[in-house]
């Protein structure tokens, strides 16, 4: 039986659903972050270390540390859905909504140039492998791509310092900076070595993408048309071998956007993913409620982008 | 001469522990006009005989290893003449199978039948999409421009079909290879493709070769018939000659083992016993004999020769020869 | 050329030579191809050789990881070992130096420079109301590379200096730089490369048993510190004990951890597809719920919360969070192999034949399923690792002093210019581990082959 091609109308009543089904997961991760944060031993919320007795009493009042339980997470929630995370336990005079309004965009933009790279780069390399099915670039490629999943970020990112450091001591200048942010070049060499796992990751499903499609009926169709080589490759092979490395883009900007406050600690960037390390080292358990809420929810959202994406992109997909 | 003249072809692939014989000196003609049909079982090798001609036999682990493909006197082996010209999609097309998997599933339909105008004959993509949408009313898909701007996915399988052959004429090639393309439909469906085909043929004057395992359709559209086993054409010859003078113990064998509709006979279906020779090892003589009711020491011994038996009706089988005692009569009996 | 032919008839089936291939079971020709992908051989020895290293290690090579010797701190590998035995450490007073016993160098060291102490002593500056001495371990190219200011001296008349401060044998570049009397550097310089021998006083050398001689030590003996073949970190400990207590640590949760969350999201998968309709959808409802969040932000939070007293390494907390989290990748796969299990055709064909559902269970179904997660559970561990590298390496890892491969690399980084070994061992552990299993894992799919294509 043959399939309607979902219209329009049908794909928004689609994002809407996904939509709502994100707000449910964000309700659900801030829940469980409440929750969770509650039973970090010690009831830090009470610490009375932590804070001085000006700010305890404003925080007392402000989440009602000894109110009951669910009552405190009914405060919690209420403030989340105004856009208030509070303030921070550890700088106090800063409030959490500033501190990640100030940091995230740095964060954001680091992954997103690091996406940026790792899908142009995996997309090429993958193909160019797929070419060159066992010979020297493929051979070569493919090793870069063994070692780029194998060694960790922080190695890379140290690995990578040591080297800017060395070269521009060799040349006398600085072609990139090695730390700090603020300008496009000091965008370029962070995101690159964000981007190195990821890149690898997606030329390896790149090439496993080609290589199955070599294998489909429909390549040889294409070759008994005799087509040029070009246009089976871009057409025929490349479009169909897309698909999958989309569909991973979703979850591989969760991944690099988490893994992205290594790469901000090692080059000193004022990123958001460094500021929750710190928060945690520094117990300051608003700004770490605060920012894995904010992550959670910005990752959801991204993850229904994608989707949405490839919704338009593959005309097979079923909106259900 | 015919249009086009298939002779001699090896096939050989490896695999784990050696080489498996394909196609082992394969021989047959089409006219021009006329249609072919190839039969056989699963695995006797047609499919790849004409994969051969097309190019698509993939060179590892696939090998050509004897043979020519002439169309009107060039050998085109392999898709291309000698000084590098392409003719498939354009003096040759090929339809599949399975049309689902045979079309690319993220190209408009439209698209698709266009590229080898686009390609081959230099139309602009505008000329190519209307002649698309031409070409599609022309094997008789209702809607047709509404319909080129879909996708496979959303057709169904008999009308992929029609669409697949809208794109093999696209360019009117002189012959146009057919690999059981009524196989995966329903036996309504089937007919009516079969009935566009032969329409088709006698508008474009097109050749067609006709690989098939069921001898029903043979008996529709077929002009000449070459039957192929255990990598061999056994015999070749008229649609006629095939059915009413059979030559070879095979092609007896794969007549009575097809179910009749006579009304009020009670008939046992009689299957061939036992199972075609494993390619791997090659027989070293007709690979036939272990199933073969007229089995003799030098069928097992020597491969056999082919014996004209008829005006362009040849078999390759030991019973023709002048010493055989057996007389090779016997068999147009069964 | 004309051959003669025998047209005897013989018997049909006569001779039905089966000249076939040997047949395989599924399984025997999935090691087959195993075994013929090197990548694959090579990995699997490897991890062997991992696993010895890892269970046998510790017994072979006995050093105490947390023990440490401070005479060999940030050693690398093949580092000379060797001290001289000398007399205790007495004060030494800068003497006073007349020009010519300094002549002709305006810098000199007094004495032998050993890793006790260091005596430096220098001509006068005329107009210097003070000096300072630098230390530094590279060459003094410019007047800002001088190194480490180690005192200054605001005595015009004072021109020496004993440097103790955590000596080890190596090359130092001295500096003295003229003071004025606001405290300003003077121009100009005297620089100085000594290099430093490693002395061990008598007691030492006896206390720790580095001496040849039964219970005595003799000034001037050459002694042997302790053999670290892998060198040592920065507070002298083994770096070979450490890496191998590490990679129990290490080991234990990348390779525990997938287990027992592939055992959890079998179960729970294999409910989900039995049990179908609403069942199913309410468990993946709520597995759907568990991947949404954020993987590393929870696994930090649940870190913290698991996370118990002082003494406690912190490993059972990682296993506990990573398990929690990562069932549900495993569980929808099992799920979704059940599930087109189910509507296979030679399942259909078994009921016709009269199987049972238990039969179906273990005869086709988990044979089917093996195979994939077989795979999933070696593509899980480095995953693991990378996890517990990664948390380790912020801090939210396991606690010192037990190694971990992560909390090394943590630790190696600091040092990572000055002492490299620190970081690059535990760094090529992980990725050596990390690799091979992914190359295990590549090889175990690409030989279970048919099966995985439909799986993915």
């Amino acid at each position: 039986m043959a399939n309607s091609r979902p219209n329009k109308h049908a794909y928004i009543r689609y994002a809407i659903k996904r939509l709502i089904q994100g707000a449910i997961t964000v309700w659900l991760i801030a829940t469980a972050t409440f929750f969770a944060m509650h039973n970090v031993p010690g009831d830090p919320l009470l610490d009375e270390k932590a804070v001085s007795p000006e700010i305890r009493k404003n925080l007392q009042a402000k989440y009602g540390l000894d109110r009951p339980l669910l009552e405190q997470y009914g405060i919690y929630l209420s403030n989340m859905i105004r856009g208030d995370f509070g303030i921070s336990y550890a700088q106090q005079n800063r409030s959490v909504n500033d501190i990640i309004r100030e940091h995230f965009p740095v964060s954001a933009i680091l992954g997103v140039l690091s996406i940026v790279f790792a899908g142009l780069g995996g997309i090429l390399f993958g193909a160019l492998t797929a070419i060159n099915r066992n010979r020297l670039p493929d051979i070569v490629i493919m090793f870069l791509v063994i070692m780029g999943i194998s060694v960790p970020s922080f190695v890379f990112a140290a690995l990578g310092q040591i080297t800017l450091v060395n070269v521009n001591a060799f040349l006398d200048t600085s072609i990139l900076p090695v730390a700090g942010w603020g300008t496009v070049s000091h965008m370029i060499m962070p995101s690159l070595i964000l981007g190195l796992g990821t890149m690898a990751f997606l030329t390896r499903l790149m090439r496993s993408s080609m290589l199955e499609i070599d294998n489909a009926d429909y390549l040889r169709t294409a070759i008994s048309k005799g087509l040029p080589p070009t246009r089976i490759f871009l057409k025929h092979q490349l479009r169909n071998a897309i698909l999958p490395v989309i569909t991973v883009l979703g979850p591989s900007i969760a991944a690099i956007t988490t893994g992205g406050f290594v790469v901000e600690l090692v080059f000193a960037i004022p990123g958001l993913g460094r500021y929750f390390v710190q928060a945690v080292q520094q117990s300051d358990y608003t700004v770490i409620m605060g920012t894995t809420v904010f992550y959670g929810a910005f990752l959801v959202f991204m993850v229904i982008v994608v989707d949405l994406l490839y919704g338009w992109v593959d005309p097979r997909v079923r909106l259900d | 001469m015919a249009l086009l003249e298939v002779s001699d072809l090896h096939v050989e692939f490896e695999v784990h522990g050696g080489w498996v014989q394909a196609v082992r000196g394969a021989s047959f003609n089409v006219n021009e006009g006329e249609t072919l049909a190839i039969v056989g079982e699963s695995g006797c090798g047609k499919t790849v005989s004409v994969q051969s001609i097309m190019g698509l036999i993939q060179t590892p682990p696939g090998r050509i290893t004897r043979g020519t493909a002439k169309l009107r006197g060039q050998n085109i082996l392999g898709g291309q003449t000698a000084d590098g010209r392409e003719i498939r999609g354009v003096d040759i097309a090929m339809i599949f199978q399975d049309p689902m998997s045979s079309l690319n599933p993220t190209m408009t339909i439209g698209a698709q039948i266009a590229e080898p105008l686009i390609v081959h004959r230099g139309y602009s993509y505008r000329d190519a999409m209307r002649r698309a949408q031409e070409l599609l009313e022309m094997t008789l898909i209702p809607d047709a421009a509404s319909r080129a701007k879909e996708y496979p996915f959303e057709f169904s399988g008999g009308m992929l079909q029609r669409a697949m052959i809208a794109m093999a004429i696209a360019c009117e090639p002189s012959v146009l290879i057919a690999d059981e393309p009524t196989t995966a439909l329903d036996v309504t469906i089937q007919s009516q493709i079969l009935d566009l085909l032969v329409d088709l043929q006698g508008k474009n004057n097109m050749a067609i070769v006709l690989i098939t395992h069921d001898l029903g359709v043979v008996a529709k559209i077929a002009n000449d018939v070459a039957v192929m086993y255990a990598g061999e054409i056994v015999e070749h010859g008229s649609a006629d000659d095939i059915f009413y003078r059979s030559a070879h113990p095979y092609t007896v064998g794969l007549k009575s083992a097809m179910p009749t509709n006579r009304p009020g006979s009670e008939q046992r279906l009689a299957p061939i016993a036992g199972v075609p020779p494993d390619l791997f090892d090659a027989p070293p003589g007709c690979g036939y004999a272990p199933r073969c009711p007229y089995a003799m020491d030098v069928c097992e011994s020597t491969p056999p020769l082919d014996f004209g038996v008829g005006h362009e009706h040849q078999s390759r089988c030991w019973l023709h020869h002048e010493d055989c005692p057996q007389p090779a009569a016997e068999i147009h009996r069964a | 050329m004309e051959a003669t032919y025998s047209f005897d008839r013989i018997e049909p089936l006569a001779r039905q030579v089966t000249r076939t291939r040997p047949s395989l079971s599924y399984w025997q020709d999935a090691w087959r191809r195993f075994k013929a992908n090197p990548r694959s051989l090579v990995s699997l020895y490897i991890v062997m050789a991992l696993g010895l290293f890892t269970v046998l290690g510790p017994w072979v090579w006995t050093i105490d990881p947390t023990a440490q010797d401070l005479d060999q701190i940030s050693t690398p590998p093949g580092a000379d070992r060797r001290a001289r035995v000398v007399e205790p450490y007495t004060r030494w007073v800068p003497p006073n130096i007349t020009l010519e016993a300094l002549s002709p160098s305006r810098l000199a060291v007094i004495g032998e420079p050993t890793t006790q102490a260091v005596r430096l002593a220098w001509h006068p500056v005329v107009g210097a109301s003070g000096y300072r001495v630098y230390r530094g371990i590279a060459e003094p190219n410019s007047p800002d590379a001088l190194g480490l200011p180690l005192t200054d001296i605001v005595n015009a008349a004072l021109t020496g200096f004993e440097d103790r401060l955590d000596l080890k044998p190596r090359t130092y570049h001295y500096t003295v730089v003229a003071l004025s009397t606001e405290g300003r550097e003077l121009e100009g310089f005297a620089t100085l490369d000594v290099p430093v021998t490693r002395v061990i006083t008598t007691s030492e050398a006896i206390e720790r048993g580095l001496s040849e001689r039964n219970g005595s030590a003799l000034i001037g003996d050459v002694v042997y510190l302790d053999f670290h073949p892998l060198g040592t970190d920065y507070l002298g400990r083994d770096m070979l004990a450490r890496l191998m207590h590490g990679a129990r640590v290490s080991l234990f949760i990348g390779i525990v951890a997938p287990f027992l969350y592939v055992m959890v999201g079998i179960l729970y998968g294999s409910i989900a597809g039995f049990a179908g309709g609403r069942w199913d959808q309410l468990l993946m409802r709520f597995a759907d719920f568990v991947v949404a969040l954020p993987f590393l932000l929870f696994m930090i939070l649940f870190k913290m919360v698991f996370n118990t007293g002082p003494g406690e390494s912190g490993v059972f907390a990682m296993l506990l969070a990573m398990i929690l989290l990562s069932w549900p990748a495993t569980a929808r796969l099992v799920r979704g192999q059940i599930l087109q299990i189910r509507e296979e055709a030679y399942v259909g064909a078994s009921r016709l034949l009269g199987a049972g559902s238990m039969y179906l269970i273990v005869r086709h179904m988990i044979p089917n399923t093996m195979g994939v997660i077989l795979v999933t559970l070696t593509f899980a561990v480095p995953g693991a690792l990378f996890t517990e590298a990664f948390l380790s390496f912020i801090g939210m890892g396991v606690a010192p002093p037990n190694p971990s491969w992560g909390s090394m690399c943590n630790e190696g980084i600091k040092t990572m210019l000055t002492a490299p070994h620190e970081l690059v061992f535990p760094a090529v552990f992980i990725s050596l581990t990390v690799l091979v299993f992914n190359l295990l894992g590549d090889g175990l799919r690409d030989a279970l082959d048919a099966r995985m294509r439909s799986a993915e």
